[in-house]
């Protein structure tokens, strides 16, 4: 064969656009736009917030669609194409630095967003996310209302969710310090309110705890437990202050279960967030023993009822005394 | 001043120094990337320099800046020499240059500011795509009235691939970039991410791969002084690349919910891709063949020759990544950080530069300033790419697996912080052999030793 300046240029062009009518002509005449059950309209503020999205980068460390293997984030609802009607452009990402926004709507409160975009470690301390402090506080809000809006209708159904316990939540914590972890135990199922933490508090523990405690809860709830935290000034109600719940152990006993119960499922209207799917059993036990030694000065790991010490427990007993009962 | 821009290969010179510029640029921004994956807070509150703005500065510049200046440049040159004429017109390639520049120029100073469509491989806003699209029809024009007014009749490879590298370019690049809508520069819906990654694949396929192929198939036969190996190997690998390399951008959003031909197509055909890729690169190896030391002694060829190794490597990495299965592990993490790296700085880059080296002194007339700093340049890059590339696989692998595992994003942070640290440290001796690059041209241009007539003559007549 020999290549001719015809050849070539004739030859070049046609085998393209042959080419190119398959991978995106079929396309564009086949594909349907057709919305998903949980899609809606975005409203003008959560556009101008998808506009800083898209010209800010975001896309760059977020992704937006779950996959079917996304096992980590329980990969509750797989993207659909009709997720995206509309959109322009539905940026899907290609590298997740930070984690996939498809379904975020809802995931926090507005307070929590607004401190995060702040400075992203207000909230998650090891986070890599840059600080957007320099954009004017109407854009922020522009990006917390795009990012309450990921996730269409289902999305809705958190932000919902997240408003009702908002007011109780406020409500209680006016009403002063007690109150407030009144209200908040009695929100955490009978069963947890008596469950000593079946986890012995080993010195290895409570470092396993302490680090823990650094990587997710430090900005919030500071490095001496008492709520006033980088991220305190930009939430309502207030992160947690950690030292009155001495006063508030359950029949001078109980508090393991408390702790783990509201770290699995975090307090939801809260900034508190929820961490059953960051982190697994034995974490949450040893993050409580840490709270609980650290910020109680008392803990109720390995007390009764305890049944049979797993095999590789050692001989840790329990020498920690209940509040009140400490030998003058 | 007007004679300036008659001065014969005075375009494929200021192309050729425009990319090493740009490369320093390009390094620079990705050297402050790197260091806010490992420091999110280094230099705070400077919103042109927050992650999300200076990453596509880094991309754009490098891929379009760097590779892709430096091989037309590299193109301008070895264009008219394979025809045996002068290029049709010297100003309007001039006019190119200024296009071609502007686009990239409005990386650094428009998206630090916001002024992008965010886009990955697309972000440049749209006058800066009208500014792309001139470009590439003046060169389109120049390349085919060279070719008319040609004294060689056999049109060689190399002109081929640099002619048709910007016919398919003025159909990709207006296609992938939505250019018919110009405020977003995309489509509605789900669809956008066909056209996206339709030039976000061709970019790489179909524009820097043919300006590339083309430098090495003009630089490897005239450093070992022999013939091209086939004509048919060649003519293979020219129609293959187009005919498979079109339809694969899909892998891309293989996992998100495209229809299923499409990733069917898009994966059968990145695997094919091995076809057109072994055959060139059999073409070149063929050619060098008992003549190694030739290629390996010369540090622009050795260059050049890196680059192929380096497209094996990509190549055989690119299609098998492609395979939903493994790409279960590697997407979505800084697996492909690493196969984008060794594609562009490696690929596309190292033979830019090889090209640049080899044809610098036949456009000036003057002998390269150092050949020690070349070599000096190829063992900084190779050593930081080489590095980048097995730290970024190994830290992909972790995050893969981790989340399979079950781990969250964000509970994988710590177990690559030392991987994300390695890779700002390598990335200092790639910036360093950005500079150290620079330096040389620089000092060749002011300072290179001129040569004879008869060693210029030599030195052009070296195939």
């Amino acid at each position: 064969m020999k290549m001719t300046p015809a050849v070539l240029i004739i030859g070049a062009l046609m085998v393209f656009w042959a080419s190119a009518f398959i991978i995106v002509g079929i396309p564009s005449m086949t594909m349907k736009e057709t919305p998903s059950e949980i899609w809606r309209q975005l409203t003008p503020e959560e556009e101008a917030g998808h506009r800083l999205y898209v010209i800010n980068g975001c896309s760059y460390c977020h992704s937006l669609y779950i996959r079917v293997s996304d096992w980590d984030i329980g990969a509750e609802r797989i993207a659909e194409s009709g997720d995206y009607v509309g959109v322009e452009p539905a940026i899907l990402g290609t590298e997740r630095t930070g984690p996939d926004l498809s379904q975020e709507g809802g995931e926090h409160p507005e307070d929590w967003n607004i401190a995060h975009f702040t400075n992203p470690r207000h909230t998650s301390p090891i986070s890599l996310m840059p600080s957007w402090d320099f954009l004017e506080e109407r854009e922020i809000r522009a990006l917390t209302a795009y990012v309450q809006a990921l996730g269409g209708k289902a999305a809705d159904v958190r932000q919902a969710r997240q408003r009702q316990w908002k007011t109780q939540a406020v409500a209680a914590y006016s009403g002063g310090l007690d109150r407030n972890v009144e209200w908040l135990h009695a929100q955490v199922p009978e069963v947890w309110r008596r469950m000593p933490n079946p986890y012995p508090a080993t010195e290895a523990a409570l470092q396993r705890g302490k680090r823990i405690y650094q990587q997710f809860c430090i900005n919030c709830h500071s490095p001496i437990g008492d709520g006033k935290g980088s991220a305190e000034p930009y939430l309502s109600p207030p992160p947690l202050n950690f030292t009155t719940l001495r006063r508030h152990v359950v029949e001078n006993r109980y508090i393991g279960g408390i702790f783990y119960y509201q770290i699995m499922n975090g307090i939801t209207g809260t900034a508190m967030p929820y961490f059953k799917k960051h982190l697994e059993s034995e974490k949450i036990w040893d993050l409580a023993n840490y709270l609980a030694v650290s910020f109680v000065g008392y803990t109720d790991a390995n007390i009764e009822p305890r049944g049979i010490d797993a095999s590789y427990e050692g001989a840790w007993r329990n020498s920690y005394p209940p509040p009140g009962t400490e030998a003058k | 001043m007007i004679k300036f821009f008659y001065k014969p290969k005075g375009a494929a010179l200021a192309f050729m120094v425009a990319g090493a510029a740009w490369f320093a640029v390009g390094a620079v921004y990705g050297m402050f990337s790197a260091i806010h994956l490992v420091a999110p807070e280094f230099l705070p509150h400077l919103a042109p320099l927050v992650f999300g703005r200076e990453r596509p500065v880094h991309v754009n510049t490098m891929l379009y800046g760097f590779v892709g200046t430096m091989l037309i440049g590299a193109g301008l040159y070895y264009l008219p020499a394979l025809l045996k004429t002068r290029l049709w017109s010297e100003p309007l390639a001039w006019v190119a240059f200024a296009f071609w520049n502007l686009t990239i120029a409005s990386g650094p100073l428009g998206f630090a500011f916001g002024f992008t469509q965010g886009r990955e491989y697309n972000e440049y806003v749209w006058l800066a795509d009208v500014s792309l699209m001139l470009a590439a029809v003046c060169l389109i024009v120049n390349t085919v009235l060279t070719i008319v007014n040609r004294n060689e009749q056999q049109l060689y490879v190399s002109v081929w691939y640099f002619m048709a590298a910007f016919l398919w370019t003025a159909g990709n690049y207006p296609l992938g970039n939505v250019m018919w809508h110009p405020a977003t520069g995309a489509m509605p819906g789900l669809i956008d991410s066909i056209f996206l990654w339709f030039w976000g694949h061709n970019l790489p396929g179909l524009l820097i791969t043919p300006l590339a192929t083309g430098a090495a198939y003009f630089v490897i036969p005239r450093v070992s002084r022999t013939p091209l190996n086939s004509h048919t190997l060649s003519l293979l690998g020219f129609w293959l690349l187009v005919a498979l390399y079109t339809h694969i951008g899909g892998h891309h959003v293989l996992q998100s919910p495209i229809p299923n031909w499409l990733k069917t197509v898009s994966v059968v055909d990145s695997i094919s891709m091995v076809l057109p890729v072994s055959i060139v690169v059999m073409n070149l190896w063929m050619t060098a063949r008992h003549f190694g030391a030739r290629i390996w002694g010369d540090p622009a060829a050795r260059f050049v020759m890196g680059g192929v190794v380096w497209y094996v490597v990509t190549c055989i990495q690119g299609p098998l990544q492609s395979l939903p299965f493994l790409q279960r592990v590697t997407h979505f993490n800084n697996w492909t950080v690493g196969h984008a790296h060794i594609a562009m700085l490696g690929f596309g880059g190292y033979i830019a530069l090889g090209a640049m080296w080899h044809i610098v002194p036949l456009v000036t007339g003057r002998e390269l300033y150092s050949q020690k700093l070349v070599s000096l340049q190829f063992g900084l890059i190779t050593f930081g790419l080489t590095g980048f590339f097995l730290v970024l696989t190994a830290a992909g692998l972790i995050q893969g697996t981790a989340w399979h595992n079950g781990e969250t994003v964000y509970r994988v942070l710590p177990q690559i912080a030392p991987f994300m640290a390695s890779r700002a440290a390598l990335g200092v001796f790639i910036l360093t052999g950005s500079l150290v690059g620079l330096f040389n041209l620089f000092m060749t241009l002011r300072h290179g030793r001129v040569m004879e007539v008869q060693q210029l003559r030599h030195a052009e007549e070296a195939a």
